[in-house]
């Protein structure tokens, strides 16, 4: 099972918290996002292995763009 | 009600074919007469349509009236219309039921008028009769306005078929059987509709013309036009939950405001909105005696603020702790989630909750959170429910697609609308409340108090940001101008602390955030005798922009 993370809001990617193949539990934050000049922390939501980043730190993000798969 | 039948010479003995099939004795009219044909009447579309509905999820609209009403409350009204077969000789063989039923009933002690389309019976299409018993204009909705109660109306239905065309001879009009006198229930009474099945057309412009609408997940929809229309009108195949189900209807446009997890729920959800609504707009809304101390002073709010200003904290979390415990009801839970309205008690008084989410959006008003903000702050204004503004609130949202969603207007219609209220309403800055959308949660036309928690911060822009806009020349004349926008930055930011706007009296107190409950109770407390020396239909003049 696999499951994508999506940006909720169109911002930047501040921080990324967890990398390729580190595990995470349900509620880890796996990322933290800059918009309207608050820190928006992009959960995970199941436990499980990141397999793909799809943003680097720095980068623009829209609402929908697929963050983060987590299998 | 006298039926006219019992007061007939009977004249020529009439035998009901169908009852004595039944094990009836021979009717002759009067009372027994009656009987079978009440009996006729709760058979509804008979037991092979009721399992079907049942099979599908879905009560009956009887089940329904029972699940939503008080105990043994439900006086019906119209019991006996409907199409009844004669043989040759003119006896009655049976009646099938107009296919939409309707009376007075209480919920929690109140009386009310309930009404709803019988899907067993004809799909619960439109009847034919001489005076609707529901929908648009039917009759009751006139029990509703002239007894002053409020209206629950359980929509299964699609309305019109077009084979009343064949019937008539003719087509009717749109608007013969108007909304009229649904328009005119919203501003005196309270009405919350149910969608219990797939509802489009009438029944779903029914549902729409509500203060409070629900609909049930997987077995409810609602559209202008089912997936038929749209394949005939634009080529495109989509089933039925994909165009118009909770997903869509509810978290996604906003259409119907709550979802539930079935129709119990649904019916509970009908129930527990109107515990805070009164009657109609000429009474006050009812008071519900609590146990919790208006002096509870939860330690916790003290820190929930997290000392970085970037962070984010639960708004919802915030407002468990200040209102009578137990006692929320938040209308459109999933949808435009960057503010949060809800209903809620303090020291037993409905009060309407206007709150920002941090967590969404960061809290800004988009131009979906505006539309629900308008309904929420119209809804309390109308039915005299005083409202609190709980704000952190960065103002409007910003970007390319929320000026391509009209955002400035939705935003200033709830600018609008907030300068319009009547009812008392409370402000209390919780963190940010900046720009025009900080004007849509105060109301300056009458005592425009303002409170505020030391965390609280305010202006017509946040300081960063705004100073590379006032500050251009300056900083791009300075060798280093990234270091230069930093310290204009740090050098404002004193001004910007609430302390010193409370010195201004440009705010009227802060308190500390454990004080909240406490405060809030009393200023509610003394809302009451203002709200009731205005109570009755709220006036409404001017454009909205």
């Amino acid at each position: 099972m696999t499951q994508q993370l999506i940006s909720e809001i169109t911002g930047t990617l501040w921080k990324i918290e967890r990398h390729v193949g580190d595990c995470v539990e349900e509620g880890d934050v796996v990322m933290i996002l800059e918009s309207m000049k608050m820190e928006i922390p992009v959960e995970a939501t199941m436990a499980g292995t990141i397999k793909e980043l799809l943003v680097a730190e720095g980068e623009s993000v829209e609402e929908g763009d697929l963050l983060c798969v987590i299998e | 009600m006298r039926n006219r039948v019992t007061s007939e010479p009977t004249g020529e003995k009439k035998k009901f074919s169908y009852a004595v099939e039944q094990g009836w004795p021979e009717i002759e009219g009067g009372i027994e007469e009656l009987k079978f044909r009440r009996q006729q009447a709760q058979a509804m579309g008979g037991g092979e349509a009721i399992e079907r509905q049942h099979k599908a999820g879905r009560l009956t609209v009887r089940e329904r009236i029972t699940l939503l009403t008080d105990a043994n409350s439900f006086r019906e009204i119209g019991t006996l219309a409907g199409s009844g077969k004669y043989d040759e000789n003119n006896r009655l063989i049976s009646v099938t039921p107009a296919p939409y039923i309707a009376g007075m009933a209480h919920v929690d002690g109140r009386p009310v008028a309930v009404g709803g389309e019988d899907f067993t019976v004809r799909g619960g299409t439109t009847f034919g009769s001489l005076r609707r018993k529901g929908g648009q204009g039917g009759f009751v909705e006139d029990l509703a306005y002239h007894y002053r109660i409020p209206l629950l109306n359980l929509i299964d239905g699609a309305g019109g078929s077009v084979t009343s065309i064949q019937r008539r001879g003719h087509s009717v009009f749109p608007g013969v059987h108007g909304f009229e006198r649904s328009v005119s229930l919203l501003g005196t009474v309270p009405v919350a509709s149910a969608v219990l099945g797939t509802a489009a057309g009438g029944p779903a412009g029914r549902a729409i013309l509500s203060h409070f609408s629900v609909m049930v997940r997987e077995t409810s929809q609602i559209f202008a036009a089912g997936p038929p229309v749209v394949k005939r009108s634009l080529g495109r195949i989509v089933d039925k939950e994909m165009l118009g189900g909770a997903r869509v209807a509810v978290d996604q446009a906003g259409t119907i405001h709550n979802a539930a997890e079935s129709e119990e729920d649904a019916l509970r959800q009908m129930r527990r909105f109107l515990s805070f609504m009164p009657s109609n707009v000429w009474e006050m809304p009812p008071v519900a005696p609590t146990d919790d101390p208006v002096n509870r002073c939860d330690e916790e709010l003290a820190s929930i603020i997290p000392a970085k200003r970037t962070q984010a904290y639960n708004m919802y979390r915030l407002i468990e702790m200040v209102i009578d415990k137990g006692s929320e009801f938040e209308i459109q839970p999933t949808h435009a989630k960057a503010v949060i309205t809800l209903f809620a008690r303090l020291d037993g008084r409905p009060v309407g909750i206007v709150a920002n989410n941090p967590m969404v959006y960061s809290g800004a008003l988009d131009d979906k959170a505006a539309r629900k903000q308008i309904h929420f702050m119209e809804l309390c204004d109308t039915f005299h429910i005083p409202l609190i503004f709980l704000v952190d609130l960065p103002g409007f949202m910003v970007g390319e697609k929320a000026e391509q969603s009209g955002t400035l207007r939705e935003g200033m219609r709830a600018v609008y609308s907030a300068g319009n209220l009547k009812v008392p309403t409370l402000t209390l800055v919780i963190r940010k409340c900046y720009g025009m959308a900080g004007m849509a949660t105060c109301n300056k036309n009458d005592i425009d108090l303002k409170l505020a928690w030391p965390s609280a911060e305010w202006g017509s822009l946040p300081v960063e940001g705004g100073v590379a806009a006032a500050f251009r020349r300056d900083i791009m004349s300075a060798p280093d101008p990234a270091a230069r926008e930093k310290e204009i930055e740090a050098e404002l930011k004193p001004y910007a602390s609430p302390f010193r706007s409370a010195e201004a009296f440009a705010v009227e107190e802060i308190i500390d955030p454990r004080e909240t409950r406490p405060v809030l109770c009393d200023f509610i407390n003394l809302a009451d005798a203002r709200l009731r020396t205005e109570l009755g239909p709220r006036a409404r003049y001017g454009v909205q922009p």
